[in-house]
């Protein structure tokens, strides 16, 4: 089942490679259809999945490499279950998102389809060499998306992206080298490299050496100061689509994979490493803050609020505890929701606009009350009013934080005054004040547009009331993840 | 001469090659097309010939001055696949003078001769004499475009650093002669100064084949200037085979960490790689692009080589093999572009993926499969290296490599940048693929994407054919 999810968008792909480009149509029908598969796929094994065991589920596990005991190895968790079901959501939102695309949009089809394959095999891989290849998979489709649909930038913004991300990844994969050549027998299997046998084998020295590694790799990714200047130049020249899934699916593989591996791995040092993580997430709070609220381009703000909002997911994580741990993957879901939800209503007024400057803007919430409505929503929702679902998580990053580090709780909460200051300043120079007659002739939302924003406002709002949900899916892994 | 037959595959080459030559005399010259054919068709013959003696005891042992075990077998294929697929790739090449194609085809076939005779050379004498008949058969096959200036500078400039590099390597034989009283490979000399002296004279000698770093200033002006399924057949096999005799000399017969060389060998690696990118960067012609691009593809190379474990000398060979597909791929396409834009500038690149996706494509997964990035098979070869230098605790080498991966990324990446971000100049003459190109593409592209995602068959193949006889 997991290999349907993650391997039908690339069955998809080369289907829409084969077609021929003017038959736009038909390119349409069989990406949706290709992700289609992967959403309903991953749907319908939410029944299935049993929320109180603490293993691998659905594990799908077969020799690759036998020589150099590579397996092809998938399997979900708590913590990874809700970020593939994130990714196939997102995937499809954003491929609704992405009918509006004209221009060569055969290739833009096929590269969005492989990098969907990437994202979800590198939440599902158990196995390092698999979870590397996936995880560079995402790189390539990526580097296309944005330097051939992007804004004027792009060029650079592609090349940029991609050469700090591989450099990232090399270290992790020296880091991968060093554990599968320390571990009897050699092995490359998440698990086995988890379970306490192997633990006795890695001491603390090499753990740290092995940790740093990793976080390189993953440091950017996430993107962590001081490792996230790639981001909102990517953020920024990417296509609406684009942004969508960068902010939603890939950062989260920067602490997907530090949870899992560097934690799961190398436990010591991640220990090690706490203080510096701790001050390392304070500074993406305040400074993802400060700087979002220097932006005058709407798009970069948000973008610098991905750090912001990452850096409450560090937060909750260096607490230790399985109120933050918990926040710290709802976080990662939450962030995803709502940072995709405000890309793509970004996206809406640059398309009408063609300007993404606030200071252009004014008044529109008389003209647009419905997209006034869902981007008001969705500013909450990010800053954390109680009643959606960005209050949920972030107040449980702060409460596992608290109990360890009270001084860097204490600083990060002048960071949540940063981001509702600069959600506010927003709002109130696009949307209120006097009316700027040039914007006039704005359309409210089309169908398309609703058809994308719906969803995920439903989310956030059900989150916000009921979080029971998601956390029950997550806690029982957490909780083994801490125990250990 | 005992042993003979053990050269079967040897001879027979070197055989056909001369019946190309007699055949040319006789044939009209309206059927000079014919003689590429047979000439390709005679190197996948003995390819043919090499692999059904794969396994079978007749086809291997120790001769006189030559060796042939399964090692020097594995590299004889990739040599003889190398072969048939540039004579293909120069079936589609219009500048070549249609009255001298049997002079072509003969050379190419001999320079192939010669480097597998070089592969099983166990004697400094028959190792000399065959990259002689290399060497001279590459110099008349890179200046073989005699109206292209850039052609003849890059022969004359071929030939002036082999003369050198062929006097480096006498003088090395000449003191290994004194050292140990013969022109055999045998272990165990002692490691008097004069020993040593007389290893690393041969291993420049080596180094200028396999353009490994102080000795490739000939590479880019060369490669630039000869017809492309010679650049091709150029940057492949003399490298390749080149690589079998370095590490049957500095591999069993001296050790490298017997002889204090592995320092050496490492800091050769990191060179190579490191001069071969960089200098990459500043390239505007895809054949230099590329050229620069097979020296630091020859320093990953020499990480295996420098690491001299098990794993490291399987890592080399599995490179290898991965190596010949992806170089062939990109320069197959160079070809078809550059022979229809008639200049090799990157310009002529520019908007290829809207005149032909395809071509496009085939491309972007051989340079990305040479800059090492998954699922392609550059990336499973580059793992199984870097892999061998991480295990034996030079951890630095490998840390090199990947780093020199990322830096290689940017330049291939400029090439997928002009293939897919710019527009296409719109009086850009029509894409004329000839049918060889295409075929040898598809055999390229196939072998980069199924070695990627299914490297086992061929792991288990160098495995397998990875031990080496003294």
């Amino acid at each position: 089942m997991l290999s349907l999810i993650t391997w039908s968008p690339l069955i998809g792909a080369l289907i829409v490679l084969m077609l021929p480009k003017e038959n736009k149509r038909a390119i349409q029908i069989v990406s949706f259809t290709a992700a289609g598969i992967s959403l309903l796929a991953s749907l319908w094994l939410i029944p299935q999945f049993d929320r109180s065991a603490t293993t691998m589920q659905f594990v799908e596990k077969w020799a690759w490499i036998p020589s150099l005991n590579v397996t092809y190895f998938l399997g979900v968790d708590g913590l990874s279950f809700p970020l593939v079901l994130l990714t196939t959501f997102m995937s499809f939102i954003a491929l609704i998102a992405s009918l509006g695309i004209e221009k060569r949009m055969k290739e833009y089809f096929f590269w969005f389809l492989a990098l969907e394959v990437g994202m979800l095999g590198v939440f599902m891989a158990l196995d390092l060499v698999l979870f590397y290849v996936f995880w560079e998979l995402t790189l390539v489709p990526m580097y296309f998306l944005i330097g051939v649909w992007g804004g004027p930038r792009k060029e650079f913004a592609a090349i940029k992206f991609f050469l700090y991300t591989l450099t990232g990844s090399v270290f992790m994969l020296l880091s991968i080298l060093a554990l599968y050549f320390r571990s009897v027998p050699h092995t490359f299997d998440m698990t086995v490299l988890m379970g306490s046998q192997m633990q006795s084998l890695f001491d603390p020295r090499f753990q740290i050496l092995v940790f740093l590694g990793l976080y390189f790799g993953m440091a950017i990714k996430i993107p962590a100061f001081p490792f996230h200047t790639w981001l909102p130049l990517a953020h920024v020249e990417a296509p609406t689509p684009i942004s969508v899934i960068l902010a939603a699916v890939l950062l989260k593989m920067g602490v997907y994979g530090l949870l899992r591996i560097s934690f799961g791995i190398t436990p010591l040092g991640f220990h090690w490493f706490l203080p510096a993580l701790v001050v390392i997430a304070v500074i993406n709070i305040v400074y993802g803050a400060l700087c979002a609220l220097a932006q005058t381009d709407m798009k970069k703000m948000v973008a610098y609020s991905s750090v912001n909002h990452m850096g409450y997911c560090l937060l909750g994580i260096v607490g230790m505890t399985a109120a933050g741990m918990s926040g710290a993957v709802l976080q990662m879901i939450n962030h995803g929701i709502i940072s995709g939800a405000l890309f793509l209503l970004v996206g809406v007024i640059y398309d009408r606009a063609h300007t993404r400057d606030m200071s252009a803007f004014g008044g529109l919430a008389v003209k647009l009350p419905v997209y006034a409505g869902i981007m008001f929503l969705t500013c909450f929702a990010s800053l954390g009013l109680p009643g959606l679902s960005g209050f949920i998580s972030e107040f449980l990053c702060f409460l596992g934080a608290f109990q360890a580090w009270k001084w860097a709780a204490a600083i990060s909460v002048l960071g949540i005054i940063g981001t509702a200051a600069f959600f506010l300043r927003m709002m109130q120079k696009v949307f209120l004040g006097p009316v700027n007659e040039k914007w006039a002739a704005l359309e409210d939302l089309t169908l398309r547009e609703k058809v994308t924003l719906l969803p995920l406002v439903a989310v956030m709002v059900w989150f916000g009331v009921y979080p029971k949900w998601p956390l029950d899916l997550m806690n029982a892994t957490v909780a083994h993840l801490l125990g250990k | 001469m005992r042993n003979l037959g053990l050269l079967t595959p040897e001879l027979v080459l070197a055989g056909l090659a001369l019946a190309v030559m007699l055949l040319d005399m006789v044939l009209p010259r309206s059927r000079s097309r014919w003689l590429t054919h047979f000439a390709w068709l005679s190197a996948a013959g003995v390819l043919a010939l090499v692999v059904a003696g794969i396994g079978s005891p007749a086809a291997h042992g120790v001769g006189t001055l030559w060796v042939v075990d399964s090692f020097g077998q594995f590299f004889k294929m990739t040599v003889l696949l190398t072969a048939t697929l540039c004579l293909l790739m120069s079936l589609d090449y219009k500048a070549l003078p249609e009255r001298h194609a049997g002079t072509f085809a003969a050379l190419m076939l001999l320079s192939t001769a010669g480097l597998m005779f070089l592969i099983s050379a166990s004697d400094l004498l028959l190792v000399f004499v065959s990259l002689e008949l290399v060497s001279i058969s590459s110099f008349v096959l890179a200046g073989f475009e005699r109206g292209n200036a850039k052609s003849n500078e890059g022969s004359m400039k071929y030939f002036l650093f082999g003369a050198f590099s062929s006097a480096i390597l006498v003088y090395g034989v000449s003191l290994y002669y004194g050292a140990t009283g013969t022109t055999r490979l045998i272990p165990g000399a002692a490691q008097t100064p004069m020993m040593i002296l007389a290893l690393v004279l041969l291993l420049l000698g080596f180094a200028f084949k396999a353009s490994i770093a102080p000795m490739h200033f000939w590479v880019p002006d060369s490669y630039e200037g000869a017809p492309t399924p010679v650049t091709t057949f150029f940057s492949i096999a003399p490298k390749l085979a080149t690589f079998c005799a370095i590490m049957r000399v500095f591999g069993t017969v001296f050790p490298a960490a017997e002889y204090d060389l592995q320092a050496l060998f490492g800091l050769l690696a990191v060179l190579t790689m490191t001069i071969g990118n960089l200098t990459a960067f500043f390239q505007d012609d895809v054949k230099r692009l590329l050229a620069y691009s097979s020296i630091a593809q020859a320093g990953y190379l020499l990480i295996g080589v420098a690491v001299g474990t098990a794993r490291g000398t399987e890592g080399v060979m599995m490179y290898s093999f991965i190596y010949v597909a992806m170089n062939i791929g990109a320069f197959a396409v160079a070809q078809a572009v550059g022979q229809s834009a008639g200049s090799y500038s990157l310009d002529s690149f520019d908007g290829l993926s809207q005149r032909s996706l395809g071509l496009a494509l085939a491309m972007t997964f051989c340079l990305l499969s040479l800059a090492g990035i998954p699922p392609l098979a550059g990336f499973m070869g580059k793992l199984y290296i870097f892999s061998a230098a991480v295990e034996s605790g030079r951890w630095w080498l490998a840390a090199f490599g990947l780093l020199n991966s990322v830096a290689s990324a940017y330049f291939y990446f400029r090439l997928a940048h002009r293939m897919f971000f710019r527009a296409a100049d719109k009086d850009a003459a029509p894409l004329r693929v000839g049918p060889f190109v295409y075929g040898g593409i598809a055999v390229a592209v196939v072998g980069v994407l199924l070695f990627g995602v299914h490297p086992e068959p061929l792991i288990a193949g160098v495995r397998a054919s990875a031990p080496l006889l003294p």
